[in-house]
């Protein structure tokens, strides 16, 4: 028999018993629309998660400070102990102590750190910005963008220079309108004004800014502008300008780009810690959060995954039925000179056009339900609102192909127990058979 | 005129069961069947004459002995030159039909050349000249079911004609029909024999019938008590 013939056979024979083939074919249906809507999810989160890192610095990305700044963390955050402790000059000091210069110099010639990546971690406190177009002033925090591949998702214009000459910056949402633009493109390119206060006679200065870009909203850059080094640099002059020198040039935190590729996030910190820092890295930071959600998909996986076992015996139990119905028929197609393989063959096809019929039913609900979610909760009112950019079911076209070919297998796999039994049929028997 | 031996069977034994409930259907039998022969394998119920078809048709495998076709042993095939042979050589008309009631009666005859893998357009060609054959091939996009029983037989016989056979099987061909009917059927099957040299081998209890052949084998308890073929006198 031809393969098209036997595929197209198949399916007829599917056809036969339509209630039954429907029934069927709806409990891989609901296994497969749970593991493919989950993967789905999955892959936005992820790719979300991953958005989010990348704004906040990239693989390489690392804060550094040093050992005593991170004991003191701790102690804050209750980690520590709680014994009282006594003080010891050679020790390493319970609380936030600046990185020394010679440390920054050993930071530097580190094998693992890039070379002059290293920036102070400044705080920079605007007090206010506003723009030509309005008498309002707006309160508005703003950091300086990380080094490296940094990735900011923008819904108009790009991100800072970061080595530009001029003043740049990038608005979070809802800016462009309260200074008078009609929109968020319409801000983009324009200059505002940022109102900058020393921290020793609070007197007001003025600093022209270039907007470059709005940004989407995100969970790390939310709600906080992200400025170029240089206005950065002048901002921060302006805030100490009254500190004593060495105040001045006081760093607690610096962050850095380590080479990644050639060196674990282990290394680094190893490296870090001989000269007695402490390194975060991205993973550190946001990658808790990641492996906790996978834990929660994981498990919804395992409820779709226990949902196409259960479609599975299914599976099983309609081919069955169906080998019983159909024995004079086998008798028949074996007696004509049909070989046991074609037989075998015939019937397995039958379980693998469930699953296929099922997974291709799954996965166009399952995207009907996942884009009709992503619209829902981006609409007015919807708990994205304030995500554009984030899409929380996201079906790439291998995923949904991969999950189809393992739903389909698995069909394949219970299609061969009943395909088995058809098979080995004696036609004699077999038409025999009332 | 000299005809070929298409099938023998040297001291053909079969047996079923294990031990204590060993049945012996059939008790060495000894045949010799021509190209072109009309054969008809007459017996009671429990004769072995079913069991005799079903070694003779490739369906099985005899416990012991030989079976050659065109004096080939078919013992030492393979399962897959045997499917291939019964598809090719031999045509199949039971008693009670064996049609898929929901199909339409040329997807019926088509099934022997779709399990050759006959393309669709080759496939449909012969199955509407086999139809024409039977003269049923205004009924051919009926369904198999609607059809009555000598409408149902002749579509048998248009299936087990359309791979152009040598051997028509026929087990008891007119055991479901009424005596006119049965008649016609029973012509056709005879003419397909005189105009196409179609070996007929009838397995029926019916003596009408089985006059009509040429040749009368009768078996009980797995023996053959008579052959009326000359050449089993000169032995």
């Amino acid at each position: 028999m031809k393969t098209l013939d036997i595929i197209k056979s198949a399916n007829q024979n599917l056809l036969r018993n339509k209630l039954r083939t429907v029934l069927t074919v709806l409990a891989i249906f609901i296994g497969s629309f749970t593991i493919i809507l989950n993967t789905a999810i999955q892959t936005g989160v992820n790719s979300f998660i991953n958005g989010q890192v990348e704004a906040y610095g990239g693989d390489g990305y690392v804060i550094i400070m040093s050992a005593d700044t991170m004991n003191a963390l701790g102690d804050q955050m209750g980690v520590s102990s709680g014994e009282p402790k006594e003080y010891d000059p050679d020790k390493i000091q319970n609380s936030a102590t600046p990185i020394s210069e010679k440390q920054l110099d050993e930071l530097n010639e580190l094998s693992s750190i890039e070379k002059n990546s290293i920036q102070p971690m400044h705080n920079v406190s605007i007090s206010y910005a506003t723009s030509d177009k309005t008498d309002k002033k707006y309160i508005l925090e703003a950091s300086i963008l990380p080094p490296g591949e940094v990735n900011i998702d923008t819904v108009a214009g790009v991100k800072p220079d970061l080595d530009s000459e001029e003043n740049q910056i990038t608005l979070p949402p809802n800016y462009a309108s309260v200074l008078g633009y009609d929109s968020e493109e319409a801000i983009v390119g324009q200059t505002i004004t940022l109102a900058v206060q020393d921290q020793v006679t609070l007197a007001y200065t003025d600093f022209e800014a270039k907007v470059v870009g709005v940004q989407a909203s995100g969970i790390i850059t939310q709600n906080s502008a992200l400025i170029n080094r240089v206005l950065g640099d002048e901002i921060y002059e302006e805030n100490t300008k009254y500190y004593p020198e060495n105040m001045k040039n006081q760093v607690y935190s610096v962050s850095a780009e380590f080479r990644y590729k050639d060196y674990s996030a282990e290394e680094v910190k190893d490296q870090l810690k001989e000269i007695g820092l402490v390194g975060m890295t991205v993973d550190d930071i946001v990658g808790s959060i990641q492996s906790f959600f996978d834990v929660i998909i994981t498990v919804f996986n395992i409820f779709g995954m226990i949902a196409l076992l259960t479609a599975a015996i299914g599976i099983i139990n309609t081919l069955f039925m169906s080998v019983q119905e159909r024995t004079r028929e086998i008798g028949l197609d074996k007696a004509l000179g049909m070989p046991s393989s074609e037989v075998f063959l015939s019937f397995t096809v039958e379980a693998v056009s469930l699953g296929f019929w099922g997974s291709l039913l799954g996965t166009g609900v399952a995207m009907a339900a996942g884009f009709g979610a992503n619209a829902i909760f981006h609409a007015a009112g919807g708990f994205l609102e304030a995500f554009p950019t984030f899409q929380l079911v996201e079906f790439t076209p291998y995923n949904v192909i991969m999950l189809m070919l393992v739903i389909m297998l698995v069909a394949f796999l219970a299609g061969t127990l009943p395909a088995q039994k058809a098979a080995s049929k004696d036609p004699i028997d077999a038409l025999r058979y009332e | 005129m000299t005809k070929e031996i298409l099938l023998s069977t040297r001291n053909l034994h079969k047996s079923y069961g294990k031990k204590e409930s060993k049945f012996d259907a059939l008790k060495g039998i000894d045949l010799e069947i021509d190209e072109g022969e009309t054969v008809a394998i007459i017996g009671k119920s429990g004769s072995g004459k079913s069991t005799l078809m079903h070694l003779l048709a490739l369906l099985d495998r005899p416990t012991s002995g030989t079976i050659k076709l065109n004096g080939i042993s078919t013992n030492r095939l393979k399962n897959k030159r045997l499917n291939h042979l019964r598809n090719k050589e031999f045509g199949f008309v039971f008693q009670s039909f064996f049609m898929n009631a929901d199909d339409t009666v040329l997807n019926n005859v088509i099934l022997p050349l779709k399990i050759a893998g006959l393309g669709y357009r080759e496939r449909k060609r012969r199955a509407m000249e086999a139809l024409q054959i039977v003269e049923i091939e205004d009924k051919a996009k009926n369904k198999a079911n609607d059809l009555s029983g000598g409408q149902k037989q002749r579509v048998c016989i248009a299936r087990a004609i359309v791979n152009n056979p040598k051997v028509i099987f026929a087990d008891e061909p007119t055991g479901n029909l009424d005596s006119v009917t049965g008649d016609k059927i029973t012509k056709l099957l005879f003419d397909l024999n005189k105009d196409k040299g179609i070996t007929l081998i009838i397995v029926t209890h019916d003596e009408d019938i089985a006059s009509k052949c040429k040749r009368q084998i009768r078996i009980t308890d797995g023996k053959v008590i008579s052959d009326s073929n000359i050449k089993k006198g000169q032995k």
